[in-house]
């Protein structure tokens, strides 16, 4: 059985990998113990916010890498632990069976070297599905330079793989984690992503039924918003992630090429409220923003871009079209499902949005109910009182939409 | 008002609604509930027969209503059993579904009862702790706001294969049973537990996780509140000190 001391080293080099989804899996149990929600469940909240759906844990943290940014690079001065894949798989069980978790996200420093780490961490997955008949969530990192074939194995086992581009350029990831490359990171997505879909194809499905994601971290290097955007545009469209995750960097480590102040949370939140938009609200990255722009700390990206579009609103509620309704500052799936629904039994006033809880104080500005404005006449009023509720939101510590993991927030991604 | 006061079952919800359909007046209520001096209490009598001329019209009416009206019953609002009735009753008026027509209010009222039941059973499939006993069972005490523990069951028993488990509800006295087999569903009072000999290491684990995996540099207590309602807490083993 693992012991307290080697728990706490291997969660604590996890912990940083923001990602904690159990979500988009449907895996049945097949005799044995266990199977996953397609919603994602949360288990648990920590003081910093965040959900705790999975156990995040390193086999090793012990690294032979020298990612400037990461607590367990080579030269770092910390306690070093490894697990055996047993003790992963006892430890899963018996936090599974209590209902502590989801399932296992494990990941691992470079020990030894690539492949004998993949390796391990494979045999772990595999011997958790296999002995143990465990058929809960499993993430599977994958580790930069493994063999191919590994990696391939490893996939068969997991419901959700990823690699960490962590650094948004090339130009960033050469300084700052000089062993990997963007190929070492990309080529391997890629070739997950086809042997998904070859999956598929033959019906075998089932592999990585939850897809891959990625995460990157946001402040470290100097790249703005609108590249991290853009960037994640093309992973969503090109390289067929299912997510993109953001990570607020915390300086952890000292070192000169790193900045010595962490990342607002609001630069954190306004990326993922932008990311929203991108993969269900059908607005493109150029919509939004250039690559060079940052987005507005004043106010979420929907107001933003509704703000440089005024000529496409107010929009009739009863009338326009389901992408329009969509692109309406402050109003979500939810809001804009209910809103299509009900028009078609009856002629929606502004009191009936109000009792339909549709949340009106940035919407009543870009809307007419049954032909009626309720809004501020001039864009300059219509901008300060957007300004004024972003700032409220903001003083109240981010709404609680800004955290990117309960299950119901990210089904539905109120904006 | 007229008072229709039901002894809380399905039959009795069914009966009540039957007789109080054409009752503009009617306020449906379990027997227990306090009425005013100007109001009139209606005698309702469970009759299988006129519960399930309701039910019938219910289901050719609208297949998922039936399980609409069953959460709205479970749910904590003190006035379950008239939301529940304003929505049947809406329903079978009109001959057809009614759950789109948002700017109803009978609607909205019944289907945001259905929200938070279905809200807090999901939130629970997540917050639900487990212990293991010395005979093997896995053990779940709680006290959800909404009388849900068979809605978590189904979710349970899918994981858990052929382990034996039981789901307790401390506040309504009751649980739900499963021996790898078969399910049962019985009052339940105070219980005596004998833990397994691993029970404290795996719990403490845990908690050496929980405080493990938190980032200290970030505080967003409010969030976590928020996301974990403190009411929650006194069943988890990573919030006791
Ligand atoms: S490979 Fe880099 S990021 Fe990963 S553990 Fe090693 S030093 Fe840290």
């Amino acid at each position: 059985m693992i012991d307290a001391d080697r728990l706490k080293i291997l969660t604590n080099g996890a912990k940083y990998d923001v990602s904690c989804s159990s979500s988009g899996s449907g895996r049945r149990n097949a005799g044995g113990l266990g199977n996953a929600a397609p919603a994602g469940i949360c288990h648990s909240f920590t003081p910093d916010g965040r959900c705790i759906s999975l156990l995040k844990i390193l086999l090793s943290n012990d690294c032979i890498y020298h990612c400037r940014y990461c607590v367990n690079r080579a030269d770092s001065d910390i306690p070093r632990a490894s697990a055996t894949a047993e003790e992963i798989c006892e430890l899963t069980i018996a936090f599974y069976k209590r209902n502590y978790i989801e399932g296992l996200f494990l990941s691992s420093a470079v020990h030894v070297s690539p492949d004998r780490t993949m390796e391990e961490m494979v045999r772990a997955v595999k011997l958790l599905r296999t002995v143990y008949r465990f058929h809960g969530y499993i993430h599977l990192k994958g580790i930069p330079h493994a063999d191919p074939a590994l990696v391939r194995e490893g996939a068969k086992y997991a419901d959700r793989m990823s690699y960490n581009i962590e650094l948004p350029s090339e130009k960033s990831l050469k300084l700052l984690a000089p062993q990997k490359t963007k190929q070492s990171l990309l080529l391997p997505m890629r070739e997950l992503t086809a042997f998904r879909r070859e999956g598929a194809e033959r019906k075998k499905g089932h592999i990585l039924p939850a897809g891959q994601t990625t995460q990157l971290i946001v402040g470290a290097s100097p790249e703005p918003d609108g590249k991290i955007l853009h960037l994640a545009q093309s992973l969503y469209d090109r390289v067929g992630l299912k997510r993109v995750y953001y990570s607020g960097y915390v300086p952890v480590v000292h070192d000169g090429l790193l900045p010595e102040k962490p990342a607002g949370a609001l630069r954190e939140h306004r990326l993922y409220q932008a990311d929203w938009l991108l993969r269900f609200y059908g607005f493109t990255a150029d919509e939004l923003l250039s690559e060079s722009e940052n987005l507005a700390a004043e106010y979420d990206p929907k107001c933003a871009w509704a703000l440089k579009n005024m000529h496409l609103f107010p929009v009739e509620i009863n009338r326009c079209p389901a992408e329009l309704l969509l692109r309406v500052p402050g109003i979500g799936m939810r809001g804009a499902k209910r809103i299509l629904e009900a028009r078609r039994y009856a002629v929606l006033r502004y009191e009936d949005l109000l009792r339909m809880r549709i949340v009106m104080k940035r919407a009543k500005h870009f809307i007419t109910c049954d032909g009626k404005f309720f809004g501020a006449e001039k864009p300059a009023r219509i901008r300060r009182s957007l300004v004024l509720q972003g700032a409220a939101e903001n003083a109240e510590q981010l709404s609680l939409f800004s955290s990117p993991e309960t299950a119901l927030t990210s089904l539905t991604g109120e904006l | 008002m007229h008072f229709y006061l039901f002894d809380g079952t399905a039959q009795g919800f069914y009966t009540a609604a039957f007789l109080a359909y054409a009752d503009e007046q009617a306020f449906l209520a379990c027997e227990n509930t306090q009425i005013g001096l100007n109001d009139m209490t209606m005698p309702v009598t469970n009759d299988k027969d006129k519960a399930e001329r309701v039910l019938k019209k219910l289901r050719e009416y609208d297949r998922a209503a039936e399980a609409e009206i069953d959460a709205v019953l479970r749910s904590h609002f003190s006035d379950r059993a008239q939301r529940a009735f304003l929505y049947l009753r809406l329903l079978v008026r009109r001959r057809g579904p009614v759950r789109r027509m948002h700017a109803e209010p009978a609607v909205e009222g019944a289907l945001d009862a259905v929200r938070k039941v279905r809200g807090e059973t999901h939130n629970m499939t997540g917050f639900l702790r487990f212990t293991e006993t010395a005979g093997g069972v896995m053990y779940a005490p709680c006290s959800p706001d909404n009388d849900i523990i068979e809605y978590l069951f189904p979710h349970f028993k899918a994981r858990f294969g052929a382990q034996p488990f039981v789901i307790h509800d401390l506040r309504r006295e009751k649980a739900c049973l499963y021996n790898g087999k078969d399910a049962a569903l019985l009052p339940l009072g105070k219980t005596e537990l004998v833990l397994s000999d691993d029970e404290e290491t795996f719990k403490n684990l845990w908690r050496d996780y929980y405080a493990a995996v938190n980032i200290p540099e970030r505080r967003r207590l409010r969030q976590m509140r928020g996301y974990m309602p403190v009411r929650y807490w006194k069943f988890l083993p990573e919030k006791q000190p």
